[in-house]
């Protein structure tokens, strides 16, 4: 039985982090959008968290703590925020909430 | 009240600009004379409380401002810059007096008081970053008159000028903030002193770079080929006051700063890019004197000859002898006498017809006999004609480069047949012949108002041509220890051999051709 | 004594300012006078002193002020009566005494009466100073200050296209030859320390032969300009276009005189570089069989007289180059008599013809004035050197002098240069006084001039005659300060031989232009004659092509040159490339622009790349860090 030893988590961690970069850049739809970003912000979570525990240090873990904390309240405040767009526009699409152009 | 006559100076005419808010707009103008009166007569005090036989800073002052970087408000003035200073004072309070019919002339005369404290406080301070402060506010009036008051095109051309020149101030602060730290390298404290940054010797790769960056941000003040080409939009584009100021004293930092700046700090530099700059100096003078007999519009075959002059002044600069760098400081002031002239007489042809195309005069001369008299009196100190103030400037100039190189002065004094060449062309198209445009068979002569600009340049030009002496004397003391530094602080064989040593008891070099 | 100096050197200072202050009004009669009389007054200064200098053999010097003094240079305003410009100032104050008195009634008609006045004596002045000054950058104050008023003057009326244009090739022209006497005057502070006359050329022995070659071939240049000598010499007769006694006073009698002037001031200079003297002869032997030569044919009285001029002051040369200076200032004073003489003759000619200036348009003038044909004939003979007139003793002085240092060729050319100028000279006198009155065919009503004219022209008749007899007592005069070569041509035979001679060559030069100019058959030449049709008369008639050559290849070329320059280098190169570096940057902002689309994915994926770029940079300079030492390996070996 192999070993699972800390890189094989921070691969992990790696492989989730690109799937959530590519889906930042490839979604089209907001609803999806966050997915991707909560995908992002827990591959770092398990990063963190076994760094933690293979260098003993608490410290990791309790950010850990706090991503998620401010990942459930960013989700919220975002989902409000895409509902009150949908009842409005009728679409999620990104293409189209284009107004704050430079 | 002497000790801090040179606060006063500088400040006096921006606080006074504030107050002239107030001002009621038909009082504007007798205010603004008012003004700009007293801030000349402050500048005569001032040369009269000069002791002329002191090479060093007089009237300095000193006020801390941000003291853990050495920043200080330090002020001081010899006897290269004295006259500048006076010239400022002069040229704002005729061009003042001899403003015509403007519109808001309210904002033109608060705008020329703010320009007279920057152009004022560029040649006092003596602390770089003060230094800095006041040569990049000189831009903003400059950039509003040029704007405002314009021709068609004044957008492009202020726009044009800011930028231009800014851009140029950015690299020259960059280098100033590298001297200050390697001062603080080499001593320890932290200074941007110009009088301590004199003690400072530097190894001469340092020199090089830090000379290269200074001379960007000087060469585009002045203007040097080829950074010139902002010169002839702005002036074709401004009104004649501000022409008249641009020509008479902004031109005027960057050859100052040459000599307050580069030459002292970098001597090892200065004999190093000696030649190269001789040579442009020298493509100043003779390429622009033929664009310059190439134009239509007299106002820039004017703009053009400033340019021309303005080389004779940079090849007296690095000379790097006595007599070279007197005569350019003294043909920084007649240049900026004549050229103010040149302007202003190009303005009362302008307020009289709206057009500066000379195709449009011709035959003025019976027309207006005043207006050509004058105009050919400063035609011919343009062109250097001996005891005109000009004359003494390029002859101590050219006499001066002479020492370092037969050949190239040789060549500069080609400006003499080119200038003459394109002032005669342009004087004989607008004055002579007969009057072929009906328009300008009525003209009135030269009036009141105009004349009180006009008659005491003629009187300096001649008076200053036939006896130069009352400037030339603290103009060479404070020069002679400029060059002494230079010699002292030099480390490369070929600089001490260039730059002569006045101990010796002569300030002539063994013939280093 | 100082006084007296002052007196003769400010007067006419004086007189050009007072005119000045009516410069813009009519003509009012006070200030020809006032000019006149001031003038006047500097003559009787300058005789004083020259009566003091030859009778007591000292000099008068004054300092006046310091003018330029910076770091070592001091330059002061300093003037010196020695025997030289004792001389000159002679010269100067009686000719322009005598042009001045002659305007008033010349200029009578001129609205710019009171200008013309003030230019005169302003030119004067400048003369003044000019031979005056005891060091060379006084002497070039005087020098840019004649060319200052001869520009002035030669455009005086300057409606004309043609004056104003001449005017300002003279001092362009004039300006060119400066820039040489600058240089020179730059090499003398920097070897000799001074400018002042006294100390340059005693520090000069000491100086190298090639430093004194440079210094003596700028000097020259310098002067070249002023006295028109080749190839400077086409503004000369151009400046015809001024008014006569204009004519008389420059360009007879003092400017062009400067350069000469020159040469003779700095004798000690030049005697140290017999070479360079050599080579000033030459071109004066030259110049004046050259101008001769164009003055056989030409069809304007005026300017045969300034060719004439041009080829007298190549005399002047010859003899100065030779070492001979003395007898150079000798035929300079005896020279501005009358030729002064012939240019008032002619401006009354040109007054009485309605300024109409073909001698072939005139004829038999002589019966109607008496007078100026009796002046003008006998300045003539003055000028053709024969006994005993003035020009005798001037001109075969420097004939012998030629002969006597064997530079044989150089005596041929003016031999044959006095012959030409004897008929020259005589075919104009011939063809305007004598013979057919073809006048009438053109309806001239011609009138002899003012009398007080004549009478001020009188004095100058009477130097013309007589000035031969004070070679004595100006030789023991002189030569207290110039070499006193005297120029013998020992075997008696050999010199009654040369002498009579040329008399005889030049009186059958005389006698050949009476008889052909006076006949009844002289008609007004039309184009068709044989002789106009000739290459020879062509190119002298157009002056050898020369201006047509300075035109087309010199001025054009700087106009079109400075045309290019401004269009194509200035605006299309320097300025576009400005505006191109602006353009690039307005470009890339616009570009960059698209990266704020409002678009959230798009922005997205920009900080991405970004995060990208940086995550790279982090790994490079880390991997860098720590495997710095194989680096510094690798990159020493490349040699770096």
């Amino acid at each position: 039985m192999m070993e699972i030893g800390l890189n094989h988590y921070l691969v992990l961690s790696t492989i989730l982090f690109s799937i959530g970069l590519v889906g930042v850049m490839r979604r089209k739809n907001l609803l999806m959008l966050f997915f991707a970003t909560e995908i992002l912000l827990n591959s770092v979570n398990i990063s963190f968290a076994a760094i933690s525990h293979f260098y003993g240090d608490l410290t990791g873990q309790m950010f850990a703590f706090f991503v998620i904390a401010i990942a459930a309240s960013e989700v919220a405040v975002g989902l409000g925020l895409l509902i009150v767009w949908h009842k409005r526009h009728n679409a999620i699409d990104l293409d189209l909430m284009s107004t704050m152009k430079g | 009240m002497l000790d801090n006559i040179l606060s006063i100076l500088v400040f006096f005419p921006a606080i006074a600009a504030i107050f002239g808010f107030a001002v009621a707009k038909d009082s504007i103008r007798a205010y603004g004379v008012a003004v700009a009166f007293i801030e000349f007569a402050l500048s005569l005090l001032l040369w009269f409380s000069f002791d002329s036989s002191v090479s060093g800073m007089q009237f300095m002052e000193m006020v801390p401002l941000v003291p853990s970087f050495g920043i200080n408000y330090i002020l001081g003035v010899d006897g290269i810059s004295l006259f500048i200073v006076i010239l400022a004072s002069f040229f704002t309070m005729i061009g003042i007096a001899s403003l015509g019919e403007t519109k808001n002339v309210k904002n033109m005369i608060i705008s020329l008081l703010f320009l007279q404290m920057t152009m004022a406080g560029v040649f006092v301070a003596l602390d770089a970053i003060v230094f800095y402060v006041f040569w990049e506010l000189s831009l903003v009036p400059m950039l509003y008159i040029i704007g405002a008051w314009g021709g068609p095109l004044r957008i492009y051309a202020s726009v044009k000028f800011f930028l231009y020149t800014f851009t140029g101030s950015l690299i020259m602060l960059v280098g100033m903030l590298f001297m200050a730290y390697f001062y603080y390298q080499a001593t320890g404290t932290w200074s941007f002193a110009f009088l301590e940054w004199y003690r400072l010797i530097l190894p001469e790769t340092f020199q090089l770079w830090l000379f290269a960056a200074f001379f960007i941000g000087f060469a585009i003040k002045v203007p040097m080929f080829p950074f010139h080409t902002w010169l002839p939009y702005a002036h074709g584009q401004a009104p004649t006051i501000g022409s008249v100021i641009l020509a008479a004293i902004l031109l005027k930092m960057g050859t100052y700063a040459f000599i307050r700046l580069s030459l002292p700090m970098f001597p090892d530099a200065s004999v190093f890019f000696m030649f190269p700059i001789a040579i442009i100096a020298i493509i100043m003078i003779i390429y622009t004197a033929m664009v310059a007999y190439a134009q239509e519009d007299i106002k820039q075959v004017v703009a053009y000859s400033s340019i021309s002059h303005m080389g004779v002044i940079i090849l007296g600069t690095f000379a790097l002898n006595v007599e070279g760098i007197t005569g350019s400081v003294f043909l920084m002031i007649a240049h900026g006498v004549v050229s103010g002239a040149l302007f202003l007489l190009v303005g009362v042809i302008y307020d009289r017809r709206h057009t500066k195309m000379m195709a449009e005069f011709g035959g003025l001369a019976s027309v207006m006999p005043r207006y050509a008299t004058i105009f050919g009196i400063m035609l011919m100190a343009s062109v250097g004609l001996p005891l005109t103030i000009n004359f003494v400037g390029e002859f101590l100039s050219l006499l001066g480069f002479y020492q370092q190189s037969h050949i190239l002065t040789l060549l500069a004094g080609i400006a003499i047949i080119v200038g003459a060449i394109y002032m005669l062309a342009a004087y004989k198209k607008m004055f002579f012949g007969e009057v072929t445009n009906e328009e300008n068979r009525n003209l009135p002569d030269v009036n009141k108002r105009e004349l009180v600009a006009l008659v005491p340049l003629v009187l300096i030009t001649v008076w200053l041509g036939v006896y130069p002496k009352p400037l030339l004397e603290p103009i060479s003391n404070s020069v002679k220890s400029v060059v002494q530094l230079m010699h002292d602080k030099a480390i490369s064989e070929e600089a001490k051999k260039r730059i002569p040593n006045l101990m010796d008891g002569v300030t002539r070099v063994k013939e280093a051709n | 004594m100082e006084l007296l100096l002052y007196t003769a050197l400010f007067a006419p200072l004086v007189g050009s300012l007072f005119a000045a202050l009516f410069g813009a009004s009519p003509k009012t009669l006070v200030t020809g006078v006032v000019t006149s009389l001031l003038l006047g007054v500097s003559l009787v200064a300058s005789t004083i002193l020259l009566v003091f200098v030859i009778t007591s053999g000292q000099f008068v010097h004054v300092e006046m002020m310091t003018w330029i003094a910076a770091g070592d240079l001091y330059i002061p305003f300093g003037f010196i009566v020695d025997q030289i410009s004792v001389t000159m100032m002679m010269v100067v104050t009686l000719v322009s005494t005598v042009v001045h008195v002659y305007a008033i009634g010349y200029m009578d008609h001129d609205k710019g009466f009171n200008r013309f006045f003030s230019w005169l004596s302003a030119f004067v002045f400048s003369m003044m100073v000019l031979v005056m000054s005891d060091n060379f950058a006084g002497l070039f104050i005087g020098w840019e200050g004649v060319g200052l008023c001869s520009w002035g003057l030669i455009g005086f009326w300057y409606q004309k296209e043609s004056a104003t244009w001449a005017a300002n090739e003279a001092f362009i022209m004039n300006r060119i030859a400066d820039l040489g006497m600058l240089i020179g005057i730059f090499l003398i502070y920097w070897n000799t320390g001074t400018l002042q006359y006294h100390g340059a050329f005693a520090a000069m022995p000491a100086l190298e032969n090639a430093t004194l070659v440079w210094i003596g071939i700028f000097l020259f240049v310098g002067a070249m300009g002023k006295s028109a000598q080749f190839p400077l010499h086409t503004w000369l007769a151009d400046a015809m276009e001024g008014p006569t006694p204009v004519s008389a006073l420059i360009h007879a009698a003092t400017m062009v005189t400067a350069g000469v002037y020159l040469v003779i001031r700095s004798h000690e200079l030049y005697a140290l570089i017999p070479n360079i003297g050599l080579f000033i002869a030459s071109l004066g032997a030259f110049v004046a069989i050259f101008a001769a030569s164009m003055a056989l044919v030409n069809r304007d009285i005026k300017r045969v007289i300034a060719y004439s001029t041009l080829s007298q002051l190549g005399y002047m040369f010859v003899a100065a180059g030779l070492g001979a200076y003395w007898v150079a200032l000798f035929h300079l004073m005896a020279h501005a008599f009358f030729k002064a003489l012939l240019f008032l003759g002619a401006g009354n000619v040109m007054h009485a013809m309605d300024s109409e200036l073909d001698p072939f348009k005139m004829g038999g003038l002589g019966k109607k004035m008496k007078v100026t044909m009796i002046m003008m004939t006998l300045a003539s003979v003055a000028l053709a050197g024969i006994y005993p007139f003035a020009g005798f003793f001037s001109k075969d002085l420097i004939l012998e002098a030629a002969f006597v240092e064997q530079h044989y060729i150089i005596y041929t050319v003016l031999l044959v240069t006095a012959g030409l100028t004897a008929f020259y000279s005589f075919r104009i006198i011939a063809l305007i006084f004598h013979g057919e009155e073809r006048y009438k065919l053109f309806g001239f009503h011609p009138h002899e001039a003012y009398k007080f004219m004549l009478v001020a022209m009188s004095p100058l008749l009477l130097l013309a005659i007589i000035a031969g007899s004070f070679k004595l007592s100006y030789f023991e005069m002189v030569t207290n300060l110039l070499p006193a070569i005297e120029y013998h041509i020992h075997h008696p035979l050999t010199y009654w031989i040369i002498t009579l001679g040329t008399q005889l060559f030049v009186i059958a030069a005389i006698f050949f232009a009476y008889k052909k100019y006076m006949s009844k058959s002289v008609k007004v030449p039309d184009g068709t004659s044989a002789m106009e049709k000739s290459f020879f008369y062509k190119l002298l008639i157009n002056q050898y092509y020369i201006p047509r050559f300075y035109e087309e290849y010199l001025i054009k070329p700087y106009r079109e040159l400075s045309n290019v320059f401004w269009r194509h280098v200035d605006q299309k190169v320097v300025d576009a490339t400005v505006d191109g570096i602006a353009n690039v940057i307005y470009r890339t902002g616009e570009n960059s622009r698209e990266m704020q689309s409002g678009n959230l994915s798009t922005m997205l994926k920009w900080m991405v790349a970004g995060l990208v770029a940086l995550l790279s940079l982090a790994v490079v300079f880390g991997l860098a860090t720590r495997h710095s030492d194989e680096i510094m390996l690798i990159l020493s070996g490349l040699g770096v």
